[in-house]
């Protein structure tokens, strides 16, 4: 019996039902597909500014060496222990610094950074490379040389340039010329072996950093965890990225979350007037129902179990179609696809049960009704 | 007529124009509110992006290689070209003096420092940075000044203590330095340039952590690094904050390759390249560097995020359209035996839709402006808690919420309205 009623009902009056579905489903596929990108796009826009380079240094305790400004080394082991604890997404370089003589263009003063050639693309995104940039790392022969440096020297990619330090000489070919837009546009790139023996520090590093992707929760814990396996060491964030990127990522995600709060509001509306309308055509069925000794709990039940047929069968439809929406929106915006997730689906169905049982508040009025007076077709 | 009949339809029962009433402002509220926030947000999170710093670099042309390694340069004072301080003003004068947010010239001055109060073990040679913190600039648009320095460009720059005074001999010491030279809040440094003779004893008057190899360096008031340096009135390197447009294709051409009117637009758009060619027009013998790694990610970050943000104002709107639709759709339902009874009495169609037509469209402008007023104050809202700054209202958005409403109410009341004036009278008035 209550079936049948139930079916009846969703069968009487398609159009309304079709507007509160589309509503519903509308409302569900842009929550979903929000619900869904949420996670993506921390990820995404957390991806995204590592082309800001490295937020994290690992560098020694103590900054200064004992004496002068010469700066302390670590031992390069370090940079090992790092790389065996590896997490996704990091990437991790040594570097040590020295101010070596270029014997080939006037015994100029010029820094010359050690690092692992193969890693500058990565840890740097943002740098023009023009020339060979894929150097291995155990390349002891090519280097890498900023803009500023190739046209003070007057050195282009082929050209040779001869560094000397303390006795040390290194003689290099120029595989390419890094645009960078900062100070490394100054500075001569080679590997590190390179920079060991031009500064006399074999097996020693100044510095590593690391790139690392996520929350700013997620770096901190990041931190903490590389700080505990190298307790000699200091690892600090560069707060200059860190504490903008965490502050971005929190005002975007709250704009979105805000955004996607005012949509529900406005399908909780939408339903709201379908249901009133409802509840105003049916004052004669439920005044017929009431009449003929229906109680009012039985009647309101089943009105109830509609509104509910239509928020699950709306959040199920909205689930599919924000799948959909997101994987376009992935696309759209930041050009990579985004995997569905099925954690979302309860979420949305149960959003949408509350948002129509919400809507369906004018049912209530259906209480007031008293028989007689409907049936006399007032 | 028609007049009296429309007053008496909304006058009669309020009611039944609530729902309607409330879907039109609550939905044109949403509506109001998600624009005005589209429209602000790109100009917001630029805002926002100000907070990495610098993002164009000003140096000398006739430099030699600046000796720099994670931001203090160790080149002798004897090397090396200058830049005079008198010309800052003149970055406040340029056309886009008001997306200059802030600048800041650094003198970098090896020094050997030498304790001149007991607590400084023995002397060490560090680098001493000359800046600004919180500097008073005279602008040339008359009585106002302006307020820059590495607080506007280096906001990240943490203070343990007090930064230094403007023309004092005061200095703030970087963490780590501190930390290695067991250097506290309030000691006395002497510090002596090695290429001239004579010294000058500063005061300790904070710890400054700054990240990087700034941590190893000195503190002072720019006229300090100078007189240090024997270089008065002169800088080395000027960091610019400004604001900027999001870099696209057109700005990365070279603009000697454009047409003149290419060139006015780029020119008149606040490119991060237009001004940098700006600045080194009002700084002759200076070469601008944009600081890649943060215009790129800004202009990235900025065009994804501007992208999505409004792909999700076009969701609410779709869902403000669904509910208004929804409400109209359901009053108008309603007033079908109301139909019936004018049909009946000789109304004709054109009269009939004419009438409820615009009642529909008279909430519709009512709801709307009221919508808008609310929706104003949403945005301010938002602005207010995600950027810490008000959103503005902006009047160009009413008149498009006023159409939306408008052509949303009259196409949802439509279709019920042409199925009612096309039933024959008699039924509807029986009820069925």
């Amino acid at each position: 019996m209550f079936k049948r009623l139930l079916w009846h009902l969703l069968r009487g009056n398609r159009v309304r039902m079709a507007v509160a579905l589309l509503a519903l489903t509308s409302g569900g596929a842009v929550v979903s597909a929000l619900l869904n990108l949420n996670v993506d796009v921390n990820r995404k826009l957390s991806q995204e500014f590592r082309s800001l380079g490295a937020n994290l240094v690992i560098s020694s305790q103590t900054t200064a060496a004992a004496s002068g400004t010469s700066p302390a080394l670590i031992d390069a082991s370090a940079i090992q222990t790092i790389e065996r604890a590896q997490s996704a997404g990091v990437v991790a370089a040594p570097y040590l610094y020295v101010v070596a003589q270029a014997a080939s263009a006037g015994n100029r003063d010029v820094v010359v950074a050690g690092t692992w050639l193969d890693r500058i693309a990565r840890m740097s995104p943002s740098w023009q490379i023009s020339g060979d940039s894929s150097l291995p790392r155990a390349d002891g022969v090519h280097c890498l040389i900023g803009r500023n440096v190739s046209r003070t020297f007057g050195v282009i990619t082929g050209g040779k340039i001869t560094l000397a330090n303390e006795g040390h000489v290194a003689n290099l070919t120029v595989s390419g010329v890094i645009d960078a837009g900062g100070s490394e546009d100054n500075q001569i790139f080679v590997n590190l072996p390179v920079a060991q023996k031009l500064a006399g520090a074999e097996g020693k590093i100044q510095l590593i950093e690391l790139s690392v992707p996520g929350s700013p929760e997620g770096i901190r814990a990041l931190e903490s965890r590389l700080q505990s396996a190298l307790p000699a060491l200091a690892v600090k964030p560069i707060p200059q990225i860190t504490e903008a990127e965490g502050k971005l990522l929190g005002r975007i995600r709250f704009l979105i979350v805000s955004t996607g709060l005012l949509i529900l509001v406005l399908t909780a509306l939408c339903i709201l007037a379908t249901m009133a309308a409802l509840a105003m055509e049916r004052r004669k069925d439920v005044g017929l129902m009431k009449a003929l000794g229906g109680s009012m709990q039985k009647v309101l039940r089943i009105f109830l179990a509609e509104v509910g047929i239509l928020g699950v069968t709306g959040g199920i439809l909205g689930y599919v179609l924000g799948m959909f929406l997101s994987i376009w929106m992935g696309h759209r915006v930041f050009g990579a696809s985004i995997t569905p997730r099925w954690e979302v689906f309860p979420a949305t169905v149960a959003l949408m049960l509350i948002v129509s049982l919400a809507g369906a508040l004018p049912l209530r009025l259906l209480g007031n009704i008293r028989p007689a007076v409907i049936l006399r077709g007032e | 007529m028609f007049i009296r009949l429309l007053k008496e339809s909304i006058s009669r029962n309020p009611r039944r124009k609530l729902l309607t009433g409330v879907a039109l402002v609550l939905g044109m509220a949403v509506a109001t509110a998600t624009l005005t926030v589209a429209v602000d947000v790109g100009t917001q999170l630029a805002r926002e992006f100000r907070s990495f710093g610098a993002n164009l670099l000003v140096t000398p042309q006739a430099d030699t290689l600046p000796v720099e390694i994670g931001g203090v340069d160790y080149r002798p004072v004897a090397q090396g070209a200058y830049l005079p301080v008198s010309k800052l003003p003149e970055l406040k004068s340029i056309f886009w003096r008001h997306n200059i947010l802030g600048f800041t010239p650094f003198l970098d001055v090896p020094v050997n420092v030498a304790p001149a109060s007991a607590g400084v073990t023995k002397p060490f040679s560090a680098t001493l940075i000359g800046t600004w913190y919180k500097h008073s600039l005279a602008v040339e648009d008359g009585a106002s000044t302006f307020v820059t320095g590495a607080s506007v460009t280096d906001p990240w720059w943490k203070i343990r203590g007090q930064w230094f005074n403007e023309d004092s001999t005061q200095c703030v010491v970087g963490a780590s330095l501190a930390q290695d030279r067991h250097i506290s809040i309030g000691d006395e440094l002497s510090l002596s340039a090695p290429s001239l003779t004579g010294s000058t004893t500063v005061t300790v008057t904070g710890i400054v952590s700054a990240g990087g190899s700034q941590d190893n360096a000195i503190f002072c008031p720019l006229t300090l690094a100078q007189t240090l340096a024997g270089k008065p009135g002169e800088f080395r390197e000027l960091s610019v904050s400004a604001l900027t447009t999001p870099e696209d294709a057109f700005s990365r051409r070279d603009p000697n390759t454009m047409t003149p009117a290419e060139f006015d637009r780029w020119y008149c758009t606040p490119y991060i390249s237009s001004i940098a060619h700006e600045i080194q027009q009002v700084f002759p013998g200076t070469r601008v560097r944009t600081v890649r790694r943060i215009a790129e990610t800004e202009g990235s970050v900025l065009a994804h995020v501007g992208l999505l943000f409004w792909i999700i104002t076009i969701a609410a709107l779709i869902a403000a359209a669904l509910a208004i639709a929804a409400t109209s759709a359901t009053t108008a339902m309603e007033r079908r035996s109301e139909l019936g009874l004018m049909k009946a009495l000789g109304a004709t169609n054109l009269l009939v839709g004419a009438l409820f037509l615009s009642e529909q469209l008279l909430i519709a402008i009512v709801g709307g402006c009221i919508g808008f007023a609310i929706g104003a104050g949403l945005a301010r809202e938002l602005g207010e808690s995600v950027f810490g700054v008000a959103t503005s209202p902006r009047l160009i958005v009413l008149p498009i919420i006023l159409a939306a409403a408008a052509l949303i109410a009259v196409i949802a009341s439509w279709i019920p309205l042409y199925r009612a004036a096309h039933l024959s009278p008699a039924p509807v008035l029986r009820g069925e």
